[in-house]
């Protein structure tokens, strides 16, 4: 079945795949990291209370919520220029859409999390004479991200997973070196398949780490 | 009817149920009881194969649970069995619940199911809630029609597991009532309770359980009168004291 | 920013066509449906049986459910995709694998609805097993000692609940469907997405162009939401309150 494949390809590609696969994992590092910052402030933000804020919060996440990404990223891509005159590059382009479009589900992870630690930590904290921002930094978050801890993680693998889709502005991620090795060594078969299997080796290994993390979180329960 | 013969069983490395022995004759009604965690409820649901067993062999009617060419479906259809949380199924209204063993299992037309349900609700006093779910009645109704829909497939014999121990206290008469009558009527039962005042009633004989070994197995007056064991006379005098 | 605003160019004919814009728009949409909707159906009917299987007393069925949920998972949509289209037909019987490379009429529409649906089939199946296992054991119990096989325990006592239990999750699923339907452009299905690629190309109204194109996404993920909020009020079981 594989009679007419030649893997040997896979040597010689390495260093440029090698490439690609830094640039989706800088790419999900980035978008994780300012993700759950904005969308832990995003998450506050709608749980303040306040009507503006709150408003604008939830304006913000519903919308990135119910657009495909690969349509994000072309309006970033596409607008991005429009407004600052002059083109960015689909490698930058992709890192400011990843980081605001992920924020939007950090978000609704983020909130869950708050609200998931009992009302009485807060009161807890205030008793001891802390302000808000005090509880929520000292209290309330570290209790709200422990708890959430799988599913943030669980997020950052399917965005993981997302990063290929910078193939539509044509940034070069794992997928798209592969699929230009595959073109120039006229092995494009060969070469998907290998990039399959380095997203699934991946994608695997951190699904497990987050099965592990859930029985532990059990325990601590 | 019912014959436990050296029954062991183990989760893992845990063994829940060690060496238990004992029978029920056709007619007969056996309480089962004993402090919680001794294995009555596993050894009961092992009696129509839902738990299966390591060691030993059990026989309803004659046929081997634990044999692996028995036709377990067919004979569970034939054992009746009442469930700690009733366990009707929520989606299905009361007649449908009572009508959906007798025509997937036994293939009863749906009229004749029908028919026997009905007859079976105005037994238990439940007519009137035929078309209501399970959502919407009471505990104590609801496990009033789960001894129906047991009945509705004519079995042999019936098992209860602890059929009144989540229920409210003032609804507890109401489906011990229907369960004396049901003994009276003859029927084969094998009924885990602490309800010592059931069993006083209609038990003709007591089977006491713990740390998975039957300790105590008995007739009615002799339990009552003078458990040999020190772990019943214990258990004895702690629930009967309140 | 200087944007030159046309929002008449939707009326405007193509050029080198006798399409308007708007006709553009019409077909898009009507593969990004045509590629969800059927993707749904393979998702929803492999996703049940995967599912399923991963909760059944047989230790090989579960070991293939499990395997079809880790592979499918696993491995992103896009990629999954380009293996349907590249590498799949070159691993097929010499003439088959001529025929669908050169001759199969619809062959983008069916490889990245194949695709699409494999893929959420493993979500689908996530849904399933925990809807299922999220029931109580004395359900099953219920169901045996009535006498029903295990398919028929299933059958009727406990799919009919699980699926009550997990409509909410599958309503999420069955919106990311048309979200990650997008994919289908790669490949060169003329969805939504490739349409409003290709306008921003020939009529250089990038955020017409690309506005048509996201407001249609979100009336179908509404409209999927709706439709699958109708039939949670459809299949409510009265008294039964979910327990959270």
């Amino acid at each position: 079945m594989f009679s007419n494949f030649d893997f040997g390809v896979i040597p010689l590609s390495l260093p440029f795949i090698w490439q690609g696969l830094l640039y989706s994992l800088k790419l999900t590092a980035t978008a994780m990291t300012g993700g759950i910052i904005l969308g832990t402030l995003l998450a506050l933000a709608r749980l303040s209370g306040g009507v503006v804020l709150g408003t604008i919060s939830t304006f913000y996440v519903n919308t990135l919520r119910s657009i495909p990404l690969l349509m994000v990223i072309l309006w970033f891509f596409f607008l991005i220029p429009i407004f600052t005159g002059s083109p960015m590059g689909a490698e930058k382009s992709a890192m400011i859409t990843f980081t605001l479009f992920e924020a939007a589900f950090y978000a609704e992870i983020m909130r869950a999390g708050i609200q998931s630690v009992s009302r009485g930590q807060i009161n807890a904290g205030y008793a001891i004479g802390m302000t808000y921002w005090q509880t929520m930094g000292h209290v309330i978050l570290p209790q709200a991200f422990r708890n959430m801890l799988p599913v943030l993680l669980t997020q950052t693998i399917i965005l993981f997973q997302d990063t290929s889709l910078v193939y539509a502005i044509g940034a070069k991620d794992l997928l798209k070196a592969a699929e230009i090795t595959g073109k120039n060594y006229n092995r494009p078969v060969e070469m998907y398949i290998f990039s399959a299997v380095v997203y699934f080796a991946i994608c695997f290994s951190l699904s497990m780490l987050v099965k592990h993390l859930n029985k532990r979180i059990a325990i601590i329960r | 009817m019912i014959e436990i013969n050296k029954v062991s069983k183990w989760y893992g490395s845990f063994q829940v149920l060690t060496d238990c022995t004992t029978q029920i004759a056709k007619g007969e009604v056996v309480v089962v009881c004993g402090p919680s965690g001794s294995g009555k409820s596993t050894l009961i649901k092992c009696v129509n194969g839902l738990e299966p067993i390591q060691q030993g062999n059990i026989a309803v009617n004659g046929t081997a649970i634990n044999d692996p060419k028995t036709d377990l479906p067919k004979l569970r259809a034939r054992v009746g069995m009442v469930f700690q949380h009733f366990e009707l199924f929520p989606h299905m209204s009361i007649i449908k619940n009572l009508s959906i063993g007798q025509v997937k299992v036994l293939g009863r037309s749906e009229d004749e199911a029908h028919a026997k349900g009905m007859k079976l609700l105005e037994r238990v006093g439940l007519k009137a809630h035929a078309n209501k779910y399970p959502g919407e009645m009471s505990g104590g109704q609801q496990q009033r029609v789960a001894i129906a829909r047991a009945l509705s497939m004519d079995p042999i014999c019936m098992l209860f597991d602890e059929p009144t121990s989540a229920l409210d206290p003032e609804m507890i008469n109401e489906v011990l009532d229907v369960m004396v009558e049901l003994a009276h009527e003859g029927m084969t039962m094998m009924v885990v309770t602490h309800e010592m005042g059931f069993a006083r009633k209609v038990a003709n004989r007591v089977v006491f359980m713990d740390q998975g070994k039957i300790v105590e197995d008995a007739a009615k007056e002799e339990f009552f009168g003078q458990p040999r064991s020190e772990r019943a006379q214990q258990f004895l005098s702690k629930i009967l004291h309140h | 920013m200087n944007y030159h605003w046309n929002w008449g160019i939707f009326f405007q004919q193509v050029s080198s066509s006798d399409d308007t814009y708007l006709d553009w728009i019409i077909t898009g949409l009507g593969w990004t449906v045509a590629v969800a909707m059927s993707a749904w159906v393979i998702a929803l009917v492999l996703g049940s049986i995967m599912g399923t299987l991963r909760t059944v007393q047989s230790k090989p069925l579960v070991m293939v459910g499990t395997v079809w949920v880790e592979l499918f998972r696993n491995v992103p949509i896009l990629v999954q995709l380009f293996i349907w289209f590249f590498v799949v037909p070159e691993l097929l019987p010499r003439d088959l694998s001529l025929w669908v490379k050169q001759d199969m009429p619809g062959k983008e529409f069916f490889t990245a609805t194949l695709a699409l649906g494999l893929f959420t089939s493993a979500r689908v199946a996530e849904q399933v097993r925990a809807g299922i296992q999220s029931l109580s054991r004395g359900q099953r119990y219920a169901g045996l000692a009535l006498g029903f096989t295990e398919a028929q325990t299933y059958r009727y006592v406990i799919l009919p609940m699980a699926f009550r239990f997990i409509i909410p999750p599958l309503t999420s699923e069955f919106m990311n469907a048309f979200k990650n339907s997008a994919v289908a452009f790669a490949i060169g299905v003329m969805d939504l997405t490739f349409i409003s690629r290709q306008m921003v190309e020939e009529s250089g109204q990038v955020i017409e162009s690309l506005l048509a194109a996201t407001v249609l996404y979100v009336i179908c993920a509404m409209a999927a939401n709706r439709v699958m909020s109708f039939i949670e009020k459809r299949s409510h079981v009265p008294g039964f309150i979910l327990a959270k």
